[in-house]
Parts: C-alpha cells; structure tokens; sequence
C-alpha cells in the first residue's frame, strides 16, 4: 500500500527533515508515527499527500510513484488519501454539512450523490444532528469528527491524521480514537502521527517512532515508551 | 450533469466571493467602468475621424483655372481632354461669366460688390471630379500640363493633414489604451487577490480534497467575468449617453460635421467595449489565483 525507499527529506533552508526513511505500511493496517516534535511526523505525512517531495528516495502509494505524477494527476492521487489535522481545518462560513459537501462538490461528484454520501459520512461520526451548525458552535470533539467525515466521504483508501487528538481532552481523545478504528475496520488503512502516550499505549497497535528525522523503532502492537 | 453541477457551484461560489468583499468588487467594478469608458471614447474618437476624412475626401474636386482670352470651343476640346485623364470622373466648364454670376449671388448680401470692382475679375475654369482622393495629385500633374491652364488648386494639404491626424490619434490611442488595459488588469487582479487570501483555508482544502486546479480557479475566473460584465455595462451605458447628447449637440451647432450616427458601428463599438471587459475579468480572475496554485517542489 504504502512504499518508503530510502526517503530523505531537506528543505530549502537547510533543515534535515527526514533522513534514509524506509518503511511499508500494508494494506488495512492501523499504524502510530511517535515521536517528539520536529521529529519528522508531519514531513512524513505531507509526503504521502504530496504536498511536499522528496529530496532523495522514492515514495509509493497505491503503487505509484508520487514523484512521478504531474500536476493534473496530483489531485486523484489525494481523493484517494483522507487527511485529518490538529486545527481541524474547516471552513468557518460553512455549516457542518457543508463543509463535508465541500469535499464531494469540488471533485465534480454529482448532486444526487452529493447529499446522501455527506449524510452517510455524518452519520458515520455521529454528527448527523449537527448539520446546520456552525464550526464556531462545536466543541472541539464534535470539530474533529466533522474533519473525519470530510476526510472519509470520498471513501480513500488512505486516512492520515496528523495529531487528531491535540487539542482535546483525554475522554474526547479516546472517542476520536475509537472513531479512526471504526473506519480502519471499514477496510481503510489509517495513520496517526501523535505524541499522545496514553492513546498509543491502550491501543496496541504498530508503533513507528521517529527521532531527529529517523526510524528509531518500528514495533507491532506496541506501546509509546 | 457533471458539468451542470459544476457550473452551479462556480457561479454560486463566485457571487459569494463578490458578496464577501463588496467593497473591493464595487470598486474595481467602478475602475473598470471608467477605463472601458476611456477606451470606447477612443473608438468613437477614431471612428468618427475617419470618417469625417473618408466625407471631406468625397467631396474634394480640383479647379483648374485658365487662360482668359478661352474661345467656348477650345473650351470643349481641352474638356474632352481632361475628361480623358484616368482617374477622372467628371468635367465641368465653368466660364468666368457664370463664375461672376455664382459669386454675386452667394456674396451680394454680405458686400455692396459694385464698391468693389465693375469688371468680372474672374478666370474660366473647369471643376474637375475624381474617383479617389489619392489620385489627386497625380491628376493635378496632368491637367496642369496642359498649357492653356494656368492653375490647378485642390486641397491634397488638408487630406495629408487630416490623415497625419488620425494616425496620430490612433497610434496615441493604442498606446493609451494598452496602459489602459494593464493598469486595469492590475487593480481587477488585486481585488480578485483579496477574495484569493480571503479563501486561502478553502483553497487549501480544495487542493487536498483533491479538486483539480481548473475547478479550483473557475470560481474566481467567474467572479472577474462578473467584475468585468457590471463594469463595461456601466461603462457603455455612460458612453451611450455622452455619445447620444454631444451627437445631438453637434448636429445642431455645427451641421456640416460628418459625425457617425450608424447604429451598427455604435453597436460594434459598444460590443467591443462589453468583450474588453469580459476579457480583462477573466485574466484577472486567472492570474489572481495562479500563485496559490503552484505546485510545490
């Protein structure tokens, strides 16, 4: 599913992001980057989406060499891949339903789709009594579920949530967790970047850890250390 | 249906980029109309030039003036003549009697003439008619060969004059309207830029979503088409105005004046003020949201 070779990442000011990553991520797994921050957790991330390039090494997803691809092919690419943020990202103008609409209406989905996969994906996190809110009028557990449903609504293969749980407290957190669960069960491959000791512990899963830039452990069903 | 969906969402989103800096849009919607303005008044401007060229040159004829002591018949023979030169269209003869008669009856109202002279101090002459006012000096050349004229008069100065003019107001106008044009595109691009940062977040999502780079710009190539509509209809309706009240007052101050009054120009005009402004809300539309559209390295 997912292919690093040899991966460095520096950018143009000199930092040394990532260095001789090498890592395969298969298919359905449920996966945590650890790490402290500036580790290279959300480096890592932006590759899978392309929103940045590697310096040296290859990066495949899907079977695809995302170096390779050109500008026009870059946004099939990513309606194959979900991301979640920390600061949730949604649109402060757009209700819930919206914002979740948002993401079907701008790759062309129908309208007749446009609806019933919103309100299935809302569904799916529980915010289905929420369309019509605001996401000023959301409390930061029901932010971060609205950020999943538009994330999952274009049914990726891939969910990539970079620090989910930042801004939340630990119940909250752990409701989030067991939502990107739910979904890794539905056949989606998910990876959580997070420096949450306690989520990673309770959830045995793989662990990947990452220290100045570099795979320091990578343990199935571990826990954070 | 895609399509369809699509373009609804475009337009709804453009008027919703409008709606969110009206200020900025009311502005740049007023700088377009007066820019629009400017270049349709240069059009009429050179268009009624021409024109007023294109009437003056009809109506040019030569004169060639000649020997007094002409019999009628060799005032027929050297007609025939002329007549003959290419480019020629018509010969008149006109004797210095019926040239006294015309001159007393156009001018005796405005000078007591038998305080003047008594005596016909006129020459006979021949108003010479040719087919284009370019061929007019070539004309002169020949008719002044013959020895029984002693004078050709027309007026090839005014026409060089004129058209020396109108280049210079079309070069002039080219130059101003081009400026015109990018100072315009200029301040459309930076208004449409405000909605651009305004939007950054959606943009950003849009690009991870996975929309494509076209679909994310038409939102904003159609809020410039719509900058660009409002402002060169207010643009032409102005112009209309201006144009219909000073025709109207020319024609009656100064009736002579060939000024155009065919609805077709004026319509050709007005369309071509309407796609300049569609043209400039397009590219400005285009060029606001490139930036943000680059692909990173």
């Amino acid at each position: 599913m997912i292919e690093l070779k040899n991966v460095s990442k520096t950018f143009p000011n000199g930092v040394e992001a990532l260095f001789e990553i090498n890592l395969h991520i298969g298919k359905e797994e449920f996966v945590f980057i650890v790490g402290p921050s500036g580790a290279g957790k959300t480096t890592l991330m932006k590759l899978l989406y392309r929103e940045e390039l590697p310096s040296t090494g290859t990066v495949i997803v899907d079977r695809v060499n995302v170096s390779e691809l050109n500008s026009e092919q870059v946004p099939y690419l990513r309606r194959n891949i979900g991301v979640v943020f920390q600061d949730y990202k949604l649109l402060p103008r757009r209700t819930v339903y919206e914002n979740v609409a948002f993401a079907l209406q701008v790759t062309g989905v129908p309208r007749s789709q446009v609806r019933r996969r919103s309100q299935q994906a809302l569904e799916l996190v529980s915010m289905l009594k929420r369309t019509s809110s605001f996401p000023e009028e959301l409390s930061g557990g029901e932010k971060q579920r609205v950020c999943i449903a538009r994330a999952i609504v274009n049914n990726p293969t891939i969910l990539l949530a970079d620090e989910p749980t930042g801004n939340l407290d630990p119940q909250t957190s752990f409701e989030i967790m067991e939502l990107l669960d739910k979904i890794n069960k539905r056949n989606t491959t998910v990876i959580t970047a997070t420096h949450n000791k306690g989520i990673v512990d309770s959830m045995k899963r793989r662990v990947v850890q990452l220290e100045g830039g570099r795979i320091v452990r990578d343990q199935a069903l571990g826990g954070y250390h | 249906m895609r399509f369809i969906t699509g373009v609804e969402f475009f337009v709804v989103e453009a008027l919703r980029n409008v709606r969110r800096s009206w200020l900025m849009s009311f502005v740049a919607i007023g700088i377009v109309t007066v820019s629009l303005f400017i270049f349709g008044l240069f059009l009429l401007l050179v268009v009624n030039l021409g024109n007023t060229v294109a009437e003056v040159g009809s109506r040019l004829d030569l004169i060639a003036y000649t020997d007094r002591n002409l019999t009628d018949q060799d005032a027929g023979v050297l007609q025939s003549r002329i007549s003959q030169i290419t480019g020629v269209t018509k010969v008149s003869y006109i004797s210095r009697e019926e040239a006294w008669k015309n001159f007393r009856e156009d001018f005796s109202q405005k000078l007591d003439l038998a305080e003047v002279t008594r005596n016909n101090p006129l020459p006979n002459s021949f108003a010479i008619e040719v087919r284009t006012p370019e061929l007019l000096p070539a004309v002169a050349q020949s008719v002044a060969r013959f020895p029984e004229i002693d004078e050709v008069r027309y007026s090839g100065k005014l026409m060089s004059q004129m058209e020396t003019l109108i280049s210079a107001v079309r070069i002039g106008g080219a130059v101003l309207i081009f400026l015109l044009f990018f100072a315009t595109l200029l301040i459309v691009v930076n208004t449409i830029r405000l909605t651009v940062l305004a939007r950054e977040t959606d943009i950003y999502i849009m690009r991870l979503v996975g929309a494509t780079n076209s679909f994310i710009r038409w939102p904003f190539v159609i809020e410039g088409i719509l900058i660009g509509v409002f402002g060169s209809v207010l643009g032409i309706l102005i112009l209309k105005t201006s144009n219909d009240a000073v025709t109207f007052r020319i024609q009656s101050a100064l009736p002579f004046l060939p000024i155009v009054r065919d609805s077709n120009i004026l319509n050709i005009i007005y369309v071509m003020v309407l796609l300049s402004g569609i043209l400039l809300g397009m590219l400005g539309g285009y060029i606001s949201v490139s930036r943000l559209l680059k692909e990173k390295g």
